[in-house]
């Protein structure tokens, strides 16, 4: 009996480690075709054009053609479209995080009356596509607070809690702070201030980031509400930049994938550096909920 | 802190009162972006949706006309909510299946997980107007990538973007691409799935699909469910593909309906018609997103009651 039963454990084992094995191999293969539409870009951006229209095509550059790139800046002004990606990018990802945490630790910690009301319409905004009040507040910002051809109708709204799923994220972690800390705290004499920014902050700093991200990446994919928000090329951003370039040199696919590299490459660069931070976020946004 | 602040803090309806006054501040940020992001706009959208309005000049009281003209005259209503929900439909799936199989291998003991969830995850943090900017190119209809590999295995040629019967699916493709923030979700709700459920069900000699159907896959629906929702609202709003590159072309095969309010309200001015486009926009991710919800009751295990 025993020894049946070893034997049947050994033959699982085997069998677990094939099945293990084939898993892997699909992981490499399906992994391969994911990273190779990227790869396919980038060596066409090393391309002179007589060799992308060669057939068959080659899956290596001959020559890597770097003199792509020069061409490429000068009509694409990277640096100046990054420089202003930026502009909108860093005060949203700054105020967004720190309202979102203030917010988010009223909802947490204090009590209030309205309370129940404020955040049932709060994770009630989380569903509403943002996509529907864009015309109203394109009034709002244009008409009635006069902001033309300015970042401060991209920016303002990341001011105000950074949206109500970040807000709703922050409360989520800073309930799992335990309040005996905040107690111990009041206690020693310390103030609500005191108690957010040395108890509650270092211990949501994670979440904090993911905010940070949250935000970031939602600015980094817009093209619509730069759109209609910005027009004049001094302005421009990645995205504005990227577009009215291929509209001007549709048919020069070699420069155009040069522009989409250099459009990729901010945000793999920080990938690279917060990668733990990205991969990490994500999965917690998705337990927590 | 002096002693006597710190007295009066004990005192109950003192610090009451300032906790509350203190919540107010605090929530000050959220109480405006709550009014004047969310809810008045969206009440702003509605009644904006009753007048005729260029944007400049007077506006002029219309009622219903704007929509009964949407759902009767206009060349684009109908096959922009066609567009929309075609697209949608096939990207949800398409990579709701595609994340839950990834993740489902990712889970197994293999080398190098860590390596292989960031790969992965790498076209997600690529800005969306580059991505579509090189599939383009990819797609393209003489020498293009995929062309290529048609011609290859003995197909032949498709136009993909620039043809109205392929558009939609290969926007779509990309779409399921782009989901490499399903993977890494899912693949954290499977590694909560209890492991004692599964030595369980082993005992039990539960067989590899048994003990995904009847332990992994209850367990994981709360998160699929999430998956679900997110992906249906964010691929209901597309618009960066037909703004970077389509136009809504070609004919109004990817005329979706947030490019179709865009077009109305910023090329033709006009913002009346086009705050109708949003509402009934709005109507109907409420009606996706409710059914969703409604049957939701129906599939999705809780687990014990255990709270997160």
């Amino acid at each position: 009996m025993s020894i049946t039963k070893q034997g049947a454990m050994k033959s699982r084992k085997r069998k677990e480690r094939v099945s293990n094995i084939i898993s892997v191999i699909i992981i490499a293969l399906v992994a391969a075709a994911v990273l190779f539409p990227i790869w396919w870009i980038v060596r066409t951006s090393l391309m002179s054009n007589a060799e992308i229209y060669k057939y068959p095509p080659a899956f290596f550059p001959s020559r890597w053609l770097l003199s792509n790139y020069r061409e490429t800046l000068v009509i694409f002004k990277f640096w100046k479209y990054f420089f202003n990606t930026m502009m909108i990018i860093a005060p949203a990802v700054i105020g967004g995080t720190l309202t979102a945490t203030i917010c988010g630790y009223a909802f947490a910690r204090l009590r209030f009356r309205g309370k129940k009301f404020l955040f049932t319409l709060c994770v009630g905004s989380m569903l509403l596509p943002t996509m529907v009040t864009l015309i109203p507040l394109y009034i709002m910002w244009t008409r009635i607070m006069g902001f033309q051809d300015s970042y401060l109708p991209l920016i303002l709204p990341y001011l105000t809690g950074g949206g109500a799923f970040n807000i709703f994220l922050i409360r989520q972690f800073i309930m799992t702070v335990p309040r005996e800390l905040d107690e111990a705290a009041t206690i020693d004499g310390a103030g609500r201030l005191r108690i957010l920014t040395q108890i509650i902050v270092p211990a949501i700093k994670p979440a904090m980031i993911v905010v940070g991200l949250f935000i970031f990446i939602t600015l980094w994919n817009d093209l619509l509400q730069q759109m209609i928000y910005i027009n004049s090329a001094e302005k421009f951003t990645i995205a504005l930049g990227l577009t009215n370039f291929r509209g001007q040199l549709k048919q020069d696919w070699a420069l155009t994938m040069c522009a989409t590299c250099l459009s990729f490459a901010p945000g793999v660069i920080f990938y690279l550096i917060g990668q733990k931070y990205f991969v990490e976020g994500i999965v917690m946004t998705g337990l927590k909920n | 802190m002096s002693t006597s602040t710190r007295k009066s803090r004990t005192r109950h309806s003192r610090s009451y009162a300032s906790e509350e006054r203190t919540a107010y501040l605090c929530l000050i940020p959220a109480i405006i972006g709550l009014t004047f992001i969310t809810y008045l706009p969206l009440l702003a959208v509605f009644v904006l949706s009753l007048f005729s309005w260029s944007g400049l000049g007077s506006m002029k009281f219309t009622g219903m006309s704007n929509y009964i003209k949407l759902f009767t005259t206009d060349p684009y209503m109908l096959d922009s909510i066609r567009a929309t929900i075609y697209f949608a439909v096939i990207a949800v799936i398409g990579s709701m299946i595609y994340s839950l199989c990834i993740a489902l291998l990712l889970n197994r003991k293999i080398p190098a997980r860590t390596f292989w969830r960031a790969v992965y995850y790498v076209p997600y943090v690529l800005p969306a107007t580059a991505i579509y900017v090189g599939w383009s190119w990819l797609y393209e209809s003489n020498f293009g990538l995929f062309n290529y590999l048609l011609t290859k295995v003995g197909l032949s040629r498709v136009m993909f973007i620039a043809d109205s019967r392929y558009v939609v699916p290969s926007l779509a493709l990309i779409a399921v691409w782009l989901s490499g923030n399903l993977i890494v979700i899912f693949l954290a709700g499977l590694q909560n799935v209890p492991r004692v459920y599964h030595e369980a069900a082993e005992i039990d000699g539960a067989n590899g699909w048994q003990r995904f159907r009847n332990v992994t896959l209850p367990c994981m629906t709360p998160i699929i469910f999430y998956n679900l929702l997110m992906s249906l609202i964010t691929n209901m709003q597309i618009v960066t593909p037909a703004l970077a590159l389509t136009n809504g072309g070609p004919g109004n095969s990817s005329r979706f309906i947030s490019y179709l309010m865009y077009d109305q309200a910023f090329i033709n001015n006009k913002l009346g018609y086009a705050s109708a486009v949003s509402f009934v926009f709005f109507i109907l991710i409420a009606v996706f997103t409710g059914i969703l919800f409604a049957t939701s009751k129906g599939w999705i295990f809780y687990e014990g009651g255990d709270e997160r």
